[in-house]
């Protein structure tokens, strides 16, 4: 356990030092809270909710959007390619020691994250949850957990990294835009909505919204196809993996 | 008594039909420098894989200290080190933090600053690895394959690519590496690193062993008096200069 977590503190560092995980995991989702909080505010968005009140539970997982759909697939992919995997396996220690190294990373990233948005939702712009918040953070973890399998899933699917990239970018740019974890679900047209639906990180962040808001909703639902989400994707990312 | 510490039988391999490696055998002994020459595509990589259990031979078995690797590969991995051909590392990382990785990787592992003092990179720990330089990079590697304090290092093409002086510098590294009594497995197709290092070589060709024995031994086999003319001929390929 020490050594594994002696790989995980270098890793971490490594992580820390790429500029773009700032950008994206820090920057990007601070920006979109206090757009949206200064423009939409306390105006209500339908359901119950106001504006500020949807951005919160959109934007604490746009951290788990960048780490799931970028990080996890980039740094794997990109281990495996230049061999590093293959070095790991040349050692008494699994390769799954690294990757798992460093999806214990992005699970740090992921919370810092969320922590940076809920401290300036609640000191900046005076957030209240209504709702009960260890229900909440239960719901942020399992959507995290969700993700990552997707992530996981991605890193062992593809074969090279151009195949990877292509298919981060059209994973994670909708999920991005169209699951309202940037721009509010609230404002997209019905039609858009229907299919921001199918989209798994809406999924989290319809849960989220219930039980930050207080809505006695079907929670049940989301619940069902996260869990489903993890267990298939997991399943398919260790049949398809290949360390080198 | 000499003490064997790597026993092939018979290793073959094949890839789409292609025997890539053909019914190959030898040993190396406790202690000794043997060197797997040959061109590029002959196959010593593959012969490389095999033994370490990153690719599973179609026949054959091959020990080392008596165990196939894939089946003992905890206990195993204690006492092989290992520098794969090209190695690459994690992008902006630091020499002390590759070291670091490594050291973690191993119950008794050496001290990674003892290495990097006695391979002449001390100097480098703050460094970012893309930022040295082609022969301190695969000192490095040397220096990385032995962190976990290995009684046999596998060493795949370590000069490749290097000019004259770095590979100079790398040879200097191994034969301080021999002089402690290192067992050393390397794949190389300088002749002169061959001449230089190799207690034993062994040349492979499309798979196959072509010759064995000491330098002296295979060329005197040869109707030649240096091992690249040697080579040459037992690789059937003598250019008139």
């Amino acid at each position: 356990m020490k050594r594994f977590l002696r790989l995980y503190g270098i890793e971490q560092k490594l992580f820390f030092r790429s500029a773009d995980v700032f950008i994206f995991n820090l920057c990007m989702p601070v920006v979109a809270l206090f757009m949206i909080a200064l423009i939409g505010g306390n105006k209500s968005a339908g359901e119950n909710m106001t504006y500020l009140q949807s951005a919160f539970a959109s934007l604490i997982c746009v951290g788990i959007c960048c780490c799931a759909f970028m990080s996890i697939p980039i740094v794997m992919v990109d281990y495996r390619d230049k061999k590093i995997l293959k070095s790991f396996y040349c050692s008494p220690c699994s390769p799954a020691w690294l990757l798992g190294a460093d999806t214990l990373c992005s699970g740090v990233m992921s919370i810092i994250s969320a922590i940076l948005v809920a401290t300036v939702a609640i000191i900046g712009f005076g957030y209240r949850m209504e709702g009960n918040v260890p229900a909440f953070i239960g719901a942020w973890f399992l959507t995290m957990i969700s993700m990552f399998s997707i992530g996981l899933m991605i890193a062992s699917v593809c074969k090279t990294a151009k195949t990877m990239n292509v298919v981060t970018s059209l994973v994670y740019f909708p999920m991005l835009l169209f699951s309202g974890a940037t721009i509010p679900y609230e404002l997209f047209p019905k039609g858009l909505q229907h299919i921001a639906d199918f989209l798994p990180l809406s999924q989290g962040i319809q849960l989220m919204k219930a039980i930050s808001t207080g809505n006695r909703v079907e929670h049940i639902y989301g619940i069902i196809v996260l869990v489903a989400i993890t267990v298939v994707c997991t399943a398919i990312s260790l049949k398809t993996f290949r360390w080198e | 008594m000499s003490e064997t510490c790597l026993e092939i039988r018979g290793l073959t391999k094949c890839y789409s039909g292609r025997r890539v490696v053909d019914d190959v055998s030898f040993s190396v002994e406790k202690g000794a420098v043997f060197g797997l020459l040959g061109h590029n595509g002959a196959g010593k990589s593959t012969t490389i894989e095999m033994i370490l259990g990153l690719k599973k031979p179609e026949k054959g078995t091959a020990l080392v200290f008596g165990k196939e690797v894939a089946k003992h590969k905890k206990e195993s991995f204690e006492k092989i080190g290992v520098q794969l051909q090209s190695s690459f590392y994690q992008e902006a990382i630091r020499v002390e933090e590759v070291c670091k990785e490594r050291t973690a990787l191993y119950q008794n592992p050496g001290d990674y600053k003892e290495l990097l003092q006695q391979f002449g990179l001390s100097q480098l720990e703050k460094s970012p690895v893309n930022k040295l330089s082609g022969g301190e990079r695969q000192r490095l590697s040397v220096a990385l394959a032995l962190i976990g304090n290995p009684e046999i290092v596998f060493l795949d093409e370590l000069t490749t690519g290097l000019d004259v002086a770095a590979r100079r510098e790398v040879w200097r590294t191994l034969k301080e590496l021999k002089d402690s009594g290192m067992t050393i497995f390397l794949t190389t197709h300088y002749m002169e690193e061959a001449e230089k290092l190799c207690d034993r070589i062994t040349l492979l060709k499309n798979g196959k062993i072509l010759t064995e024995g000491t330098v002296d031994e295979v060329v005197a086999r040869s109707p030649y008096d240096n091992l690249e003319e040697a080579y040459l001929w037992y690789m059937d390929e003598e250019v008139e200069l």
